[in-house]
């Protein structure tokens, strides 16, 4: 398949920094538009192999190739030459596909790449699209050796010319060394900063810095014992409140939850076990619930019902695998991207106390206020000085410069986080009877003394 | 009670409360749900084996309330409420009413009974009598007779004038210096029966005092007779309704109730005796036929109910008798039908006669 994944692919297994750059050259006086495209990479370079058994429709993209001709140099950094072809697609034998060109010598110069030039139907603004949007994603993988540019002329003049570049957020230097996970995570984080890629720079309404973003991020990956089938799942869900931040920023929220999906470092449709894995999970452990899953041709989001409209949930999920799974595979595959998803939720949880949890839990955190102002009134009413300074070293406040409203405000918190602790490790005596009383009770008696007691009064107490 | 044992004591609740606010925030701060397991009592049980532990005043089981359940979450937040009250009146020594409590914050309360039950869970968990939390209930209780005592400061002579109705003590441990010639307390459950007394002064003919909790005996009114029969070592009589609502009463004063079961012993009048009026007396003194009403279906349930209650069959079995023939006849009447004949009947006849009788009984 010819594919941008293929060049891209080229590019990260080189070790060095990369470039893969696109030029879209339109030529005007043609009706219908034809466009010709040259995608050059300075990666690993390919063998001729790739495209003797390219058997590819004569399409590039979704748009129809012109004249069914892709001319190919490419160069390894061993070689000393830029091996030449020309490849025909509407040829059906194989040998007779690659006409081979006239080499051009490097002359000593260390470089590698591929460089193919086609030409297809079809004007710049409908190629386009799919090229930025393929860009905008594999940004999200934040692969930091390479960088992708888009060059797109629709005429002589240099005044038509545009340059789109994309670029991994160059101001975290950690990620050459960073895991494939991490930089996925602050991948999404950029994604989401900069509306879905579509800025260059972070959005300054939506949030100041990433701090205000909730991620979690989680993997899962075949026992041992089933060898490499099913691969590896890495899962990164960032959850946006824009109420805490700002509504001034133009980015319209509806509330759907994208789900980005990447196949070993390429962004792709999501296939079927996802999708059944997706409407699996038991959203509503974590006070979601799953209105409906809308695929639109692989583009998959999930909508969610009595969701708030100003908290945005981005999904990415990155499988790993040596083939795809077989049909009785399937399950396999679907408790992989279940278990990667389930985890990177109980992350998320687990780090935001108060956050993802379900409605029941919800319910008791109602109480969370009203027990932590209690507590803080037992220690700040009480006169007794030695008391006060002891509770509040418990919570590890340096008794001379505390305020009520910070104790208050910590107590609330560890009482939210061992809420959210009680549902995550769910103890076995949570269900064992409360009551380690005999019958229950017996209403047997006319009255309740309490309805009774002190019913009239007349309060005379100094 | 000596002036010195309460401070003591007051300081050991404080102590205790700060001890359990502690322990909340050490769980709380190493990341622990907390647990308040509250102790669970009972004055009667009804099982038909006898074997049950109801005499005791121990526990008869636990309940643990956690962070779990929204039902046990809102307990814990009502009492945390309620102790944060209590901690307060305390230290400030002052009192307060379970509405006054009620009222500090109706809305998150939403009833009487909420604040009651956390009151009762204070108690149970601080082991302590709602008297310890400076929680009072001004009681509907009423006294007169051969008694004199004083109450924080404040004298009761009912000495002074016998056939006066005084209300019943709010501070019932503030109570001291009592004083009384009288030969025996007695007990009548309604209000009627009280002021029929006043009227036929019947303290000036018996050495007696007479109490009332008008209707259902609050805890003030128990606690004071409680407190009384402590102090002078009298027998004690009840006179109540011959009917299901009676009894209640009258085993309530008794044994206590099942709500204040964790503070039975400083509520209940152990041993009373139960004056009347019997299913039999409708003979004996020939109340009128139109006086005896027929049992209805509740009362009929009620009795039933109350007859398997284990304390009946240990310890009074005559009582149960009579309940028994009370359901068998199917009849109850009120007290004031043996007043038929005269208005005097009951001082003058009937009470007298009995408590004679009882005086020569074993
Ligand atoms: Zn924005
Ligand atoms: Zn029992
Ligand atoms: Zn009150």
């Amino acid at each position: 398949m010819l594919r941008f994944s293929s060049f891209f692919y080229k590019c990260r297994l080189s070790e060095d920094l990369c470039r893969l750059s696109i030029l879209l050259d339109q030529s005007t006086d043609r009706n219908p538009p034809i466009t010709s495209i040259l995608i050059a990479d300075t990666g690993i370079g390919c063998n001729l192999e790739e495209f003797q058994d390219l058997r590819c429709p004569r399409e590039f993209s979704g748009a129809k190739i012109w004249d069914g001709l892709l001319s190919v140099k490419t160069t390894c950094i061993t070689e000393d030459e830029v091996y030449y072809f020309h490849v025909n697609l509407d040829e059906n034998i194989s040998n007779k596909r690659l006409k081979r060109q006239p080499s051009q010598a490097k002359n000593g110069a260390k470089f590698s790449g591929t460089e193919v030039s086609l030409s297809v139907f079809g004007s710049t603004d409908v190629l386009m699209a799919p090229i930025i949007g393929f860009f905008q994603k594999m940004l999200v993988l934040q692969i930091p050796n390479v960088t992708m540019d888009l060059m797109v002329n629709q005429g002589a003049s240099p005044a038509t010319q545009t340059q789109y570049v994309f670029v991994v957020n160059s101001d975290k230097t950690s990620c050459f060394t960073a895991s494939n996970l991490e930089r996925l995570k602050s991948g999404l984080e950029d994604y989401v900063l900069r509306h879905e890629n579509c800025l260059d720079m972070m959005c300054e309404h939506c949030f100041s810095d990433r701090e205000h973003l909730k991620v979690g991020s989680g993997t899962a990956c075949t026992e041992e014992n089933r060898k490499r089938t099913g691969g590896k799942m890495e899962v990164v869900i960032v959850i946006s409140d824009l109420l805490e931040t700002t509504r001034q920023c133009s980015r319209s929220c509806d509330g759907k939850t994208e789900v980005l999906y990447f196949e070993n470092f390429s962004p792709s449709p999501i296939p079927l076990v996802a999708l059944i894995a997706l409407k699996k999970i038991d959203w509503k452990s974590y006070g979601l619930i799953l209105a409906s899953v809308n695929d639109q041709d692989g583009h998959v989001f999930l909508e969610w019902e009595n969701f708030p409209s100003h908290v945005q949930i981005q999904i990415a999920l990155h499988w790993y695998h040596n083939q795809y799974p077989t049909r009785q595979k399937t399950q396999l595959g679907i408790n992989l991207v279940k278990k990667g998803i389930k985890n990177a939720l109980d992350d998320l949880k687990a780090k935001h106390e108060g956050f993802l949890l379900s409605s029941h839990a919800r319910k008791i955190c109602s109480y969370v206020p009203d027990l932590a102002r209690s507590i803080a009134g037992l220690i700040f009413s009480s006169t007794d000085i030695d008391f006060q300074g002891d509770c509040l070293s418990v919570l590890g406040f340096q008794p001379q410069e505390v305020e009520r409203d910070a104790v208050e405000d910590y107590i609330q918190r560890k009482i939210v986080t061992v809420i959210g602790m009680n549902e995550r490790k769910p103890q076995k005596d949570q269900e064992a009877a409360p009551f380690l009383f005999f019958e229950g009770e017996s209403k047997t008696s006319y009255f309740e003394d309490e309805e009774i007691d002190g019913e009239y009064f007349s309060t005379s107490l100094e | 009670m000596e002036g010195n044992f309460q401070i003591s004591k007051t300081t050991n609740l404080l102590r205790r409360i700060k001890d359990f606010t502690r322990s909340i925030l050490e769980d709380l701060a190493e990341g622990r749900s907390p647990i308040i397991s509250i102790n669970r009592f009972r004055n009667y049980c009804m099982n038909p084996e006898a074997d049950c532990f109801c005499s005791s005043v121990e526990p008869k089981g636990q309940e643990i309330l956690t962070l779990k359940k929204e039902s046990q979450t809102y307990r814990i937040d009502m009492l945390l409420r309620v102790l944060l009250i209590v901690q307060q009146l305390v230290q400030e020594n002052r009192h307060a009413s379970k509405r006054d409590i009620y009222y500090m914050h109706p809305s998150a309360f939403k009833a009487q009974s909420v604040v009651d039950r956390a009151i009762g869970d204070i108690c149970i968990l601080f082991q302590c009598s709602r008297y310890n939390l400076n929680v009072v209930s001004v009681g509907n209780g009423l006294v007169m007779g051969w008694l004199k005592f004083r109450e924080s400061g404040r004298k009761f002579d009912c000495l002074n004038s016998l056939n006066t109705a005084f209300p019943v003590p709010v501070l019932v441990e503030e109570v001291e210096d009592v004083v009384s010639l009288a030969e025996y307390i007695l007990v009548v459950e309604k209000e009627t029966v009280f002021q029929r007394l006043a009227n036929d002064m019947f303290c000036k003919m018996n050495r007696c005092i007479v109490i009332t909790g008008r209707g259902y005996p609050d805890v003030s009114t128990r606690r004071f007779l409680r407190l009384l029969m402590e102090k002078l070592q009298l027998p004690v009589h009840c006179l109540v309704d011959c009917d299901p609502y009676g009894f209640e009463i009258l085993a309530t004063y008794r044994f206590g109730s099942m709500q204040m079961a964790y503070d039975i012993e400083s509520l209940r009048a152990p041993d009373m005796k139960w004056l009347g009026a019997f299913p039999s007396d409708s003979e004996i003194y020939s109340v009128p036929q139109q006086c005896l009403l027929p049992l209805t279906e509740e009362d009929k349930k009620r009795t039933e109910a109350m007859l398997l209650r284990c304390y009946l069959k240990r310890e009074m079995p005559q009582w149960r008798l009579e309940l028994e023939t009370m359901l068998k006849r199917g009849v109850k009447f009120e007290i004031e039908a043996l007043s038929v004949q005269s208005l005097s009947f009951l001082s003058e006849v009937y009470i007298p006669s009995k408590i004679r009788s009882e005086a020569i009984s074993p």
